[in-house]
């Protein structure tokens, strides 16, 4: 993974030290030579791949050319924002899209099943930067205000803190909440047709019972695998909602960086999202046997 | 006295009440400014460095000009900046000495850096030695784009802790303007200039407080700023929003108080409908749109072909067109009556581009068959620029407007990151460029993009005549004789394509009406940002 992150950045044309004399307006050869060597870039790539894995191993994640600060200085802050959205969002999506899925499903061809997936449908088709967008300039138009557009710490002001994620959170989190819901549809259609719930419904269990017990616990596999997915994506994939709110996250700062080629921040940075998805795909797989003890026993 | 009589006098004694009380309301004093209140910006991006001296972005000097003094400036309060809106900073005086050979500054003596240590002439020597990148210099800049401003600097000497000598190898007038450049800051020896990447150590108004990477930067107010009374702001923070609908929210929703660098004219608009009490200031911007002609590639080693292509260029349709409204036309130097040294209206009307679109489009045919291009040997051009959305679309407008003329153009987008170095190795047949001038000045313009072998002279134009006009011009000690000289250069330069300019774009301030004494310059955007004078009436 890592050899990929490595020189797959380095495939784009140009380096940090071009885009510096672009943005200076001209080019200097030894001027260029020289900022090359005092940033390293001079070096084969392999040596310089080598140097950042041996800077890996011992927790120096390196210095970003761009700022010439620590690279872990730089990306430290830019995590929590990333994760947290995507957590809100991910939350958000659960809440709304796991209900609505089940409704739609044990109401299915009804007025309400039909309503749920037209705003699934719309969830699917808006993008969540455009919704995002409409959010912002609807709330400017009739109310003259947004929220705040520098991030506020937690720490300083919770309330403040959540008003700040929540419209992006519901953004990005409509259009999963549609993903799950339609997911969690079609799996209950599945399941709701099968034996062992016709026998409860002949048992004369109660409808809660049946539905959120008996067959959301058999159908909520593949809608586990989804969310697992979207979390994963989300860390990743927020730029433009983190642009249009003005976020200072992960997938942000990554374009930038890689506006400017630089590679410490790129490379830790994607290293981090690559790390989140396996992650995340470990847990997805360690719920399954939570959640269905078959895949226990048949491993 | 009948009624009838009364009339006149009455009528009179009313028109002077009227009169007077228009007076009276005029006469108020002006609001006298109030201390205190954090102003908040969004500038056109996050700056690459606070460290003007290596950059070439309205970002950086905008941000970290608040951190800095120079030895001179432009007064912030004039919007035309010139010679004679110079005003003193770090200098308390100076003189031009031996016949304009040597340049003396009197230094201030109740100066300190932020960090506490006394300003003294050994930081001024400092900075242009290192800026003119001199041999015994004591720092080295990673990347110093202005190196040529200085190339007349003989020597630097600092004779006593508040006396500087620029020594000058020919008289330079522009030299007092080019050291009044937000460009052109002075430095303290005691911090390496490599510190300024992240953080700002300096003599001004405002000291850095924090920068956040790609996020803000904010400076508090300097207690003991050397000019009694400043700042009238308690802070500055930049706030680096990137999507433009949400910076005109945010100014709409009053989050901040000024932006609008790098808007066009449908943003301006745009934020204007939300919200009618916002200021909009415009200004010419001191950047130009150009065709980059490759003086050293056939065809365009040939004097018609590079005519054809001026002449293809329809100005007024560049201006409605790409441009939206907002540009003047103009030749090298910014027009007039924002700039200085633009050539008169009328002249402007007699450049190539200028005249009747449909003629000069017929001459253009003429003058390419003449050079052997035509319907059955078409002149195959590409035109290079970079790959962001302001150059795209003028660029894709060119080329339109080559095919109108029978050109089989094409256009080719480069990444940012290998743009300057394609344009230095001469890479491209022509190129759409956007060329910023940091001060209204024709030896920071002439030296820089016209002078033959000059780095930034991409079109390799190279004329030993004009050279030598240039030369001359820069020496000129009177403003009328320079004037011409700067007019006779301006006027050859476009006649003979060197750089064809499309026009000058406009730029804009955006502010509330609570932000007082922003003064929003007619001809440089890089020299007003000191913000000492700036207060907010809320």
């Amino acid at each position: 993974m890592s050899v990929v992150i490595f020189f797959l950045m380095r495939l784009a044309p140009g380096d940090i030290v071009d885009i510096l004399f672009a943005a200076a307006g001209y080019v200097n050869e030894s001027d260029k030579q020289f900022l090359m060597k005092e940033l390293g870039i001079d070096k084969p790539i392999w040596a310089q791949y080598i140097d950042w894995l041996r800077g890996l191993a011992v927790g120096d994640f390196g210095k970003s050319y761009r700022y010439d600060q620590s690279a872990w200085e730089i990306i430290r802050p830019l995590i929590p924002v990333t994760v947290e959205l995507a957590a809100l969002a991910t939350i958000f999506s659960i809440v709304l899209g796991v209900p609505a899925g089940v409704l739609s499903a044990v109401r299915q061809d009804t007025t309400l099943d039909y309503v749920l997936r037209l705003v699934s449908l719309a969830g699917l088709s808006l993008p969540s930067f455009w919704l995002g967008m409409v959010i912002i300039l609807g709330l400017v138009a009739w109310f003259g205000w947004i929220p705040e557009m520098t991030y506020i710490s937690p720490r300083e002001n919770l309330p403040g803190h959540l008003v700040q994620f929540l419209l992006p959170a519901a953004a990005v989190g409509y259009r999963s909440s549609a993903l799950l819901m339609r997911i969690t549809r079609s799996a209950m259609l599945e399941v709701l047709r099968e034996d062992y719930v016709r026998t409860a419904w002949a048992k004369g269990q109660g409808s809660r019972a049946v539905v959120w017990r008996h067959a959301l616990k058999n159908a909520i596999l593949p809608v586990v695998t989804v969310i697992g997915i979207e979390f994963a994506f989300l860390i990743g994939g927020l730029v433009v909602t983190e642009t249009v709110f003005n976020l200072p996250g992960v997938a942000r700062f990554l374009v930038e960086a890689i506006l400017w080629r630089d590679y410490p921040i790129v490379q830790n940075l994607v290293l981090f999202i690559a790390v989140v998805v396996v992650l995340s795909n470990l847990i997805v797989d360690m719920l399954y046997g939570w959640l269905d003890p078959r895949v226990r026993y048949s491993s | 006295m009948t009624r009838r009589h009364l009339v006149g006098p009455l009528v009179l004694t009313s028109f002077l009440v009227l009169v007077l009380i228009g007076i009276s309301a005029h006469a108020q004093p002006a609001k006298a400014p109030k201390y205190g209140g954090v102003l908040v910006g969004s500038p056109l991006s996050a700056p690459p460095s606070l460290s003007p001296h290596e950059e070439a972005t309205i970002s950086t000097v905008q941000q970290a000009s608040a951190c800095f003094n120079n030895l001179v400036y432009f007064d912030p309060a004039k919007r035309q900046e010139s010679a004679e809106t110079l005003v003193p900073e770090l200098a308390e005086k100076w003189s031009w000495q031996d016949n304009h050979r040597n340049l003396v500054f009197f230094l201030r003596k109740d100066v300190k850096w932020h960090d506490g240590k006394p300003f003294t002439s050994k930081d001024v020597k400092y900075t242009f030695d290192m800026v003119r990148g001199a041999k015994d210099a004591k720092g080295k800049l990673r990347v110093n784009p202005r190196k040529l401003w200085y190339a007349n600097i003989e020597a630097i000497e600092a004779p006593d802790p508040h006396t500087v000598v620029f020594r000058l190898n020919r008289p330079q007038p522009s030299l007092l303007l080019m050291l009044a450049a937000g460009y052109s800051p002075v430095m303290p020896e005691h911090v390496p200039v490599t510190e300024f990447k992240n953080k700002c150590v300096g003599t001004g108004p405002f000291k850095f407080k924090e920068h956040r990477p790609g996020e803000s930067v904010e400076f508090v107010k300097n207690p003991d700023y050397f000019v009694k009374g400043r700042p009238y702001l308690d802070g500055i923070k930049w706030v680096i929003i990137k999507d433009r609908s949400t910076q005109i929210a945010a100014l709409q929703s009053g989050q901040l108080d000024v932006t609008g660098i790098g808007w066009n004219a449908a943003n301006v608009e745009t934020a204007k409908k939300g919200n009618a009490r916002l200021v909009v200031m415009e200004a010419d911007s001191g950047v130009n749109d150009n065709l980059l002609i490759n003086f050293k590639r056939a065809p365009f080693t040939d004097a018609r072909v590079r005519r054809a292509l001026n002449l293809a260029l329809d100005r007024k349709a560049y201006v409605v067109g790409p441009r939206q409204g907002a540009a003047t036309f103009g030749g090298a130097m910014l027009p007039r009556p924002s700039g200085v040294w633009g050539l008169s209206d009328a002249e402007v009307k007699k450049l190539p581009g200028m005249g009747d679109a449909a003629k000069q489009k017929v001459e253009a045919k003429k003058v390419l068959a003449e050079a052997g291009f035509g319907p059955g040997k078409p002149l195959k051009v590409t035109v290079s620029t970079r790959a962001l959305a302001i150059y795209v679309d003028t660029a894709s407008w060119v080329v339109d407007q080559l095919r109108q003329v029978g050109i089989d153009a094409t256009l080719e987008q480069i990444e940012t990151g290998v743009w300057h170095p394609k344009m230095t190795r001469r890479d491209f047949d022509v190129a759409l460029n956007l060329t910023g001038i940091g001060i209204d000045e024709p030896d920071a313009n002439f030296l820089e993009n016209f002078r033959c072998g000059s780095p930034r002279n991409y079109s390799d134009y190279c004329s030993e005549d004009i050279d030598r006009l240039i030369a001359e011009q820069s020496q000129i000690l009177d403003r009328a004789k320079r004037l011409k000289l700067v007019h006779e250069i301006d006027r050859r330069l476009q006649a003979d394509g060197a750089r064809p300019i499309l026009g000058w774009g406009k730029q804009y301030a955006l502010l509330w009406p609570h932000v007082k004494n922003w003064v929003q310059h007619t001809n440089s955007i890089y020299n007003q940002s000191r913000m000492q004078e700036v207060w907010l009436d809320k």
